[in-house]
């Protein structure tokens, strides 16, 4: 390996993958606990970028589906007596497939009337977190049970965290190679050029589905780890803000970026927690940052990170070298995004 | 290989198609000449599976395929080179061709064709890790073509490949064509175009107001003034 690609997106992975596995040793219990949300947004964020960076379905549900995934596990506790390990991974699969079916009206809308759509999803979902108190306890919230890790020998909050750290890392490799394979050249093609991507014979219906469901199955798992590590849950979790962070995280780091979501979310959960006090000052900060992003540099962080680390590569990214700007010499008719087209030399 | 019968199409109430009724044989080059708001390019949307037919029937090798969806169709073989060439700008040139191949999994073929792909446009090999929209006018056609090779095209349908270009990039399209008339693939040539369609087909239809109007050899039209004049607006 040469040695610029020391200076790169892996030594960036590898540094922080790393210190939050070591994180334990040395932290104390609120530090382990930011650790542990820095890693549920990593989740969040790689599977909001899915769906938004990399299809282009501008969606605003992650975070009400992420409500159903942590609700989900937590009232199958609650109700029915499972156990954590049983809840979870239905509560992520009841996620995924409530989020799958809002692939239907994707089908139909797009853009703006998307976002509509799915925000008002969204709202639905509150109205019901809100009002069906004999199974979701309302505007107060309620007491979650905290996951057993008796047959691990382990702490609870450590437990948590642990599993929290894996289930990342995999998300994150699983990720990686997905958007790396046919199915993330396929969803970049649908966002670049729907009618282009048809007329390739991808069948939009099965990509959107499964850009919807792959998002969703993600803010699920990020919901069920996230029961089992509050102990609390109430609603105000999974309002619009919730969701402006999320996008905020994406947008920040880098659309359609893998590296960018881990980069765009560990940064955000650290101001986030930085600003922990004034709550009003966070949701200044953050709506700053989303549009100051969207109107300056709406391709995020990683564009940065490309020009200056010789070693920083992504799936479905071809290296920034600016030196090297060529215009094509026809320009109707091709789909070039906002940036200037850049060659590989 | 292809047998349209009475198509129709319409968008909501408008009719642009009508009673539309031709053939291609197999290996033949055919060319679908017409003004602007004939109906083209929804006939060649119609025939890829992009929008559905409102009646008659579309054979292809034999099977009805009317009213199958883009990537039914892409399967069978029939892919559409879109107008305006439709290149993904911010992907390399072979990932563009790895598009092509969407709907297909053998990792190996797939890598053979893209061979093929790269000699018969060797400028393709040499930018292939360049970003598509870096390529001119003429080499973007070339990579909308090799796109829909990638894709096991036996029907390559054709919309306006000519169109934005200079002079001499409408001469490496005709070139291109030609070469691919010679493997003995099947195209559906739309086109403004009357030299390119004349340099290419054999024969050719003329569509005027969703109706084909003129049919016959390609060569012929050109010296027909009468069908220059008030099919074309010359």
């Amino acid at each position: 390996m040469p040695v610029q690609a020391l200076v790169g997106h892996r030594s960036f992975l590898t540094l922080l993958f790393g210190t939050l596995l070591v994180l334990p040793a040395v932290a104390n219990q609120y530090t382990l606990f930011v650790g542990n949300l820095m890693l549920l947004y990593i989740i969040l964020a790689l599977g909001l970028n899915i769906l938004v960076g990399f299809s282009g379905q501008l969606a605003f549900a992650n975070a009400a589906i992420y409500g159903i995934g942590a609700y989900g596990t937590a009232l199958l506790q609650v109700h029915l007596g499972w156990s954590f390990w049983a809840a979870a991974p239905v509560g992520a699969v009841l996620a995924m497939v409530i989020g799958t079916l809002l692939a239907i009206p994707a089908l139909r809308l797009s853009g703006i009337f998307l976002a509509l759509a799915t925000l008002a999803f969204a709202q639905a979902t509150q109205w019901v977190l809100w009002h069906w108190q004999s199974v979701t306890f309302g505007a107060g919230g309620f007491r979650t049970p905290s996951p057993s890790f008796s047959w691990f020998a382990i702490k609870q909050d450590y437990g948590i965290y642990f599993v929290s750290w894996v289930t990342t890392v995999t998300l994150f490799l699983f990720t990686w190679r997905i958007m790396r394979s046919r199915i993330g050249r396929a969803f970049v093609a649908m966002r670049d050029g729907e009618i282009a991507a048809q007329s390739l014979g991808i069948d939009l219906l099965a990509y959107k589905a499964m850009a919807f469901a792959l998002s969703s199955f993600y803010a699920g798992v990020a919901g069920a780890l996230y029961s089992g590590l509050l102990g609390y849950m109430s609603p105000e979790g999974f309002d619009l803000f919730q969701m402006i962070i999320q996008k905020a995280m994406i947008v920040v780091g880098g659309l359609g970026s893998v590296v960018g979501s881990v980069l765009g979310a560990a940064l955000l959960v650290y101001i986030m927690e930085f600003l922990r006090e004034f709550k009003s000052t966070q949701e200044i900060v953050f709506g700053v940052l989303l549009v100051g992003f969207m109107v300056f540099q709406p391709n995020g962080l990683v564009v940065f990170m490309k020009r200056w680390l010789p070693g920083w590569e992504e799936p479905m990214h071809l290296p920034e070298r600016p030196q090297a700007i060529s215009k094509p010499d026809v320009v109707e008719g091709t789909t070039s995004g906002d940036h200037p087209v850049v060659e590989r030399t | 290989m292809l047998d349209v019968q009475h198509l129709s199409v319409a968008y909501g109430v408008t009719e642009v198609l009508r009673d539309v009724s031709f053939s291609v044989r197999e290996g033949s080059v055919v060319a679908l000449l017409g003004g602007n708001g004939s109906g083209k390019s929804t006939l060649l949307n119609a025939l890829s599976g992009l929008i559905a037919p409102k009646g008659g029937s579309v054979r292809y090798l034999g099977e009805e395929t009317a009213g199958l969806g883009a990537h039914q169709m892409v399967r069978r073989g029939v892919v559409q080179v879109p107008q305006g060439r439709e290149v993904f700008a911010d992907m390399s040139v072979s990932d563009n061709l790895e598009l092509g191949a969407a709907t297909r999994s053998n990792r190996k073929e797939i890598r053979n064709d893209m061979g093929d792909v790269f000699a018969l446009f060797p400028v393709l090999r040499e930018r292939r890790m360049r970003a598509a929209g870096s390529l001119s006018g003429g080499e973007q056609t070339q990579l909308s073509i090799g796109r829909a090779l990638m894709a096991r095209a036996r029907l390559l349908l054709m919309d306006e490949p000519s169109v934005g270009l200079s002079p001499r990039m409408v001469d490496a399209v005709i070139e291109a064509i030609l070469r691919l008339r010679q493997r003995g693939l099947t195209i559906l040539l739309v086109e403004q175009n009357v030299g390119v369609a004349a340099a290419v087909a054999e024969q050719a239809h003329v569509l005027k107001d969703g109706v084909i109007a003129y049919a016959g050899q390609a060569k012929q039209l050109i010296n027909n003034p009468e069908v220059l004049a008030s099919y074309l607006g010359r």
